[in-house]
């Protein structure tokens, strides 16, 4: 959205259009007789927020997370945000299992295409270049992984990523670091 | 923080007053002070967007492990972005379309492994009990217990459209319809007339079930 990166609202959506035009709301039944005033449906919704606050809160543990996330402000680094995305812009292909997720990480010229397997990860920097890269791999990654792509801009990893991932490339004295994303 | 020097501009929409209206109204200053080193001002940013974010992915039928997953992925992306993020009063927004944006990839992803779409294991639910729920077990609270977990049940037998809209609506502090139109992908113009619609239908349910 706001034209911040590409995959905003409407970009894609799994379910189609108009995904609460159906007949769910067809049938009257069930609210003859029971037109609440939008004091009482306000009431109503405020004893869903309770109950939310109660059942379903947002666990502590992520919480938590989300607060210690601030370190990964960083102005100084160059943000390469994620152009294409096997999972949204190619079509499926049936019956193929373990179809390997291709990404594209954009910033300026730079440019760092990223297929991940279940085997792990390989990639490539364009134009090609070395780069010294990091995968980074949630918060605590105090010792990330480290790998170093060749004169081609070429970088391997047998480690696949798991849950939320980002590279931090070192190339040309400047860091880039590609938009966050769950493997 | 700040008072009085930030547009409420996302508010313009709702046709009542709904608490933390406030709150929510400094986001875009909470948002500039957090560009500027302000770590209370990230924290007050968590505090206030977290429900939002976690009912968006909840809405979203996601498995424990995803919901986790996704949510961090959504924190992570929103301080990568915090320096750039154009209209930081509309920073909720942002958090619920990218949310929304995430649990679609999830969905997507699932939808490809599986040879059929299971909705079972779209809708797992922890069996672990959190401190809040072992909470409602103590005596003195077993009516209001007995109250939430009703209403609870009966939200959860809901229609899959009515669910989704009231499970973001319920965060707390209230979302904006703009935020809950970024959450789930719908008109800003349909919440209000469904908002009506599933809150009485979930009434009735309660009704038809007290009658019994």
């Amino acid at each position: 959205m706001n034209g911040m990166y590409g995959d905003g609202p409407g970009a894609f959506d799994a379910f189609g259009q108009d995904p609460f035009d159906d007949e769910e709301f067809d049938d009257q039944q069930g609210e003859q007789g029971d037109e609440g005033t939008e004091f009482d449906d306000a009431l109503l919704e405020e004893e869903l927020r309770q109950a939310a606050a109660i059942l379903d809160p947002v666990p502590a543990e992520l919480r938590q997370v989300a607060m210690d996330a601030y370190a990964l402000y960083d102005m100084d680094a160059r943000l390469a945000e994620l152009t294409f995305d096997s999972l949204v812009d190619a079509i499926p292909v049936r019956g193929a299992l373990d179809v390997p997720r291709m990404l594209t990480f954009t910033a300026g010229e730079l440019s760092v295409d990223v297929e991940v397997t279940s085997e792990g990860l390989m990639g490539q920097v364009m134009p090609p270049q070395p780069a010294g890269i990091e995968v980074l791999n949630g918060l605590q990654a105090l010792r990330p992984t480290t790998l170093t792509a060749d004169s081609m801009g070429r970088f391997t990893s047998d480690v696949p990523p798991t849950g939320p991932f980002a590279l931090r490339l070192r190339t040309g004295g400047e860091v880039v670091v590609t938009e966050w994303l769950r493997a | 923080m700040r008072a009085g020097t930030i547009p409420s501009t996302a508010y313009d929409d709702m046709p009542y007053t709904r608490g933390g209206t406030v709150d929510r109204a400094e986001v875009g200053a909470l948002v500039r002070s957090a560009v500027d080193g302000d770590a209370a001002a990230w924290k007050a940013l968590v505090e206030g967007l977290s429900p939002l974010v976690w009912s968006v992915v909840r809405a979203h039928r996601l498995s424990d492990a995803d919901a986790g997953e996704v949510y961090q992925t959504v924190w992570f992306r929103f301080a990568q972005h915090l320096g750039r993020i154009r209209e930081p009063d509309k920073a909720g927004s942002w958090l619920a379309s990218t949310a929304r944006n995430e649990c679609l990839k999830v969905i997507k992803g699932l939808r490809r492994l599986m040879p059929t779409d299971d909705p079972q294991l779209l809708d797992r639910v922890s069996e672990e009990r959190t401190p809040e729920q072992s909470v409602l077990d103590s005596e003195e609270a077993a009516s209001e217990a007995e109250r939430i977990r009703r209403l609870w049940q009966e939200f959860a037998g809901l229609g899959e459209r009515c669910r989704q809209l009231l499970r973001v609506l319920m965060a707390s502090p209230p979302p904006s319809y703009q935020e809950v139109s970024a959450g789930l992908g719908i008109a800003v113009g349909s919440i209000g007339p469904m908002r009506q619609r599933c809150l009485r239908r979930l009434r009735a349910r309660l009704n038809a079930g007290e009658a019994l």
